[in-house]
């Protein structure tokens, strides 16, 4: 016990070392693949400034950012379980503050999105309340980022009263709160005109929701329950039964998603438009990066839960700065097939 | 475990009723001119065809010399599927960009140019000018309503998120109720023992409450040998009942860890 406590602040900046990798790399990303999808400049239409054309998917992958904390941190209370308070409660001490911070966080970047997205229309001028209001009533996404907003306060709310009231509030229900604002998020995306569109439109809410409890639970349990070796023994066990399903979920929609909405789009031929179309070229390139999650999922499934479940010390957070580094590589690439266009 | 995927059901569900009502990525299927068209006579007009309705307003078209002057006479005009501009009479023998900028239905702005040739021969006055695709904005206007359904589309949303969250409420209810019951009759059983630490949580795990209510005398015991309630009782009889204490000591620790709930 000696040892151990001392290497715990340690493990402290480790788990900073996890959540950096994962914004990071979501911001590099997201950067990097909407200038490479960036729509080439037009003779006679003007386009909109840098601010807009780099700042929309920078608050755009903050927007995801947070609403994954949000996911994960109301999580970590699940995977914790009520039974062992005396080792729990000093962790959901600091997961409960943090969740309701990082949904006013979700809330803000879905108002700014609103706004960035306002002033991307409407080029060379800072948005009025005017364009703005016109623009969530006649755009579904503006519709649908608002009713995000609105869920991220309700989420917001009820952490509050997660921090007053302890666990007496279910952590289901914060839970649920937070899935349902993921909800409106597709509606920003593509969609096809057919009969497939609901399918499409259902498989891409799997995919929303199964990445954020994916890549929420992973950053939470890395960041918060990796230095106390008693609670990851119980949490990591637990995390890792919904990985595994949400790996299949997340891959599974993701290639019903991108490749139905490809062949479903007009002009389009499906294998050659792979190498050719910008949204092709990313539904490869999300396609690696799943690829390569699968086998970092896999160490830490098959050789690193076996050992902490026998009390091993394991090099977990190295691991899982690694997968949570490759998922902010795919919620960057996200952002950028959202608005790229398919054919 | 169980409550969670039951969390992701009632989430999928939600997926289900709140059918969000997303509209697709508009793309270009046709233009009058054509792309890279050669053209013996300046247009009058130049139209874009899509192969969905364009959403009214934020649609703009340019038409761009080689000399970057600009051709196009007044601001895009939508009907349903097709955008359309005005053009000024274009000087023979030049190469020109039709740039446009429309908001696809699905609310991302996109972005594209063809390309023309008037040939040097053209003639300058507008020959080959097609009536004005407007009669159809009037009904273009009504489909996009119901198709984006502003209204409709807030009333599903909240619709959706009533039930969802009284799901959530009636989930979270039958979860406490156990806690209540348990609650209720705190006093029957003696504290558990010191390795038992679940007795002080909020949440008593369920399975667990019965039965260690159940067992008054287990930590009053240090030993089987010293039971004074049995004692009393013919030797037939103690020794199923001191194997089941015996075996109930071995369980206790083990159950009020809670590790598996």
């Amino acid at each position: 016990m000696s040892v151990s406590a001392p290497t715990v602040p340690r493990r402290m900046s480790e788990g900073r070392l996890v959540a950096g990798a994962f914004g990071v790399c979501a911001l590099v990303a997201a950067v990097a693949a909407s200038t490479f999808t960036a729509q080439q400049a037009v003779p006679g239409i003007p386009m909109p400034g840098p601010l807009v054309s780099v700042g929309l998917p920078i608050v755009r992958v903050l927007l995801d950012l947070s609403a994954v904390a949000v996911v994960g941190l109301s999580l970590v209370a699940k995977l914790l379980g009520f039974n062992d308070p005396e080792r729990t409660e000093p962790v959901m001490l600091r997961v409960r503050p943090l969740a309701v911070i990082a949904a006013w966080a979700w809330a803000i970047c879905a108002l700014l999105t609103i706004v960035f997205q306002t002033a991307e229309l409407n080029p060379g001028g800072v948005p009025t309340f005017g364009m703005i209001a016109d623009y969530v009533e006649s755009v579904g996404t503006g519709q649908g980022l608002l009713f995000s907003a609105a869920c991220a306060l309700a989420a917001a709310g009820i952490g509050l009263m997660a921090v007053r009231f302890g666990e007496k509030v279910p952590a289901e229900l914060r839970v649920i709160v937070a899935l349902f604002g993921l909800l409106p998020i597709p509606v920003t995306g593509h969609a096809v005109n057919s009969v497939w569109h609901d399918p499409i439109m259902v498989s891409m809410e799997i995919h929303v929701m199964g990445a954020a409890a994916w890549a929420g639970g992973m950053v939470a349990t890395a960041v918060f329950v990796a230095p106390h070796p008693h609670l990851l023994a119980v949490a990591l066990p637990r995390f890792s039964r919904i990985a595994t399903v949400c790996v299949f979920m997340v891959a599974g929609s993701g290639l019903i998603t991108g490749l139905g909405t490809m062949a479903l789009t007009p002009g389009v031929t499906l294998p050659g438009a792979l190498l050719t179309s910008h949204y092709g070229v990313l539904v490869l390139v999300k396609t690696a990066l799943v690829a390569a999650l699968v086998p970092l999922a896999a160490h830490i499934r098959f050789r690193l839960i076996p050992a902490i479940r026998a009390g091993r010390a394991t090099a977990l957070v190295g691991w899982a700065a690694a997968e949570v580094g490759v998922m902010g590589l795919a919620y960057g690439v996200a952002v950028a097939i959202t608005r790229s266009s398919i054919a | 475990m169980r409550r969670l995927i039951t969390v992701l059901l009632l989430a999928l569900a939600a997926a289900w009723v709140a059918q969000p009502a997303a509209q697709a990525h508009n793309v270009l299927v046709g233009s009058d001119p054509k792309d890279g068209a050669t053209l013996d006579a300046a247009p009058s007009r130049v139209t874009l065809v899509f192969d969905q309705a364009v959403r009214q307003g934020y649609a703009q078209v340019g038409v761009t010399g080689a000399d970057g002057s600009s051709w196009a006479d007044g601001s895009a005009e939508v009907a349903a599927e097709r955008v359309s501009v005005r053009v000024k009479p274009l000087p023979a023998g030049g190469a020109y960009v039709v740039g446009y900028r429309i908001l696809s239905a699905d609310g991302h702005p996109v972005t594209g140019k063809i390309t023309f040739t008037l040939s040097p021969g053209a003639a300058g006055a507008p020959a080959t000018g097609q009536a004005p695709p407007r009669q159809a904005a009037k009904d273009a206007a009504a489909a996009e309503a119901a198709a984006g359904g502003g209204a409709g589309m807030a009333v599903v949303w909240i619709v959706g998120a009533l039930l969802l969250l009284a799901a959530g409420t009636a989930v979270a209810l039958r979860r406490s109720r156990p806690a209540l019951a348990a609650q209720a009759q705190p006093a029957s059983g003696p504290p558990p023992a010191p390795e038992g630490v679940q007795g002080s949580g909020p949440r008593p795990v369920p399975e667990d409450g019965p039965g260690s209510g159940t067992r008054p005398t287990t930590e009053d015991l240090p030993d089987v040998e010293a039971r004074p309630t049995t004692a009393d009782l013919p030797d037939a009889g103690t020794h199923p009942a001191a194997e089941d204490l015996s075996s109930s000591e071995g369980r206790q620790p083990e159950a009020g860890a809670g590790r598996r709930a």
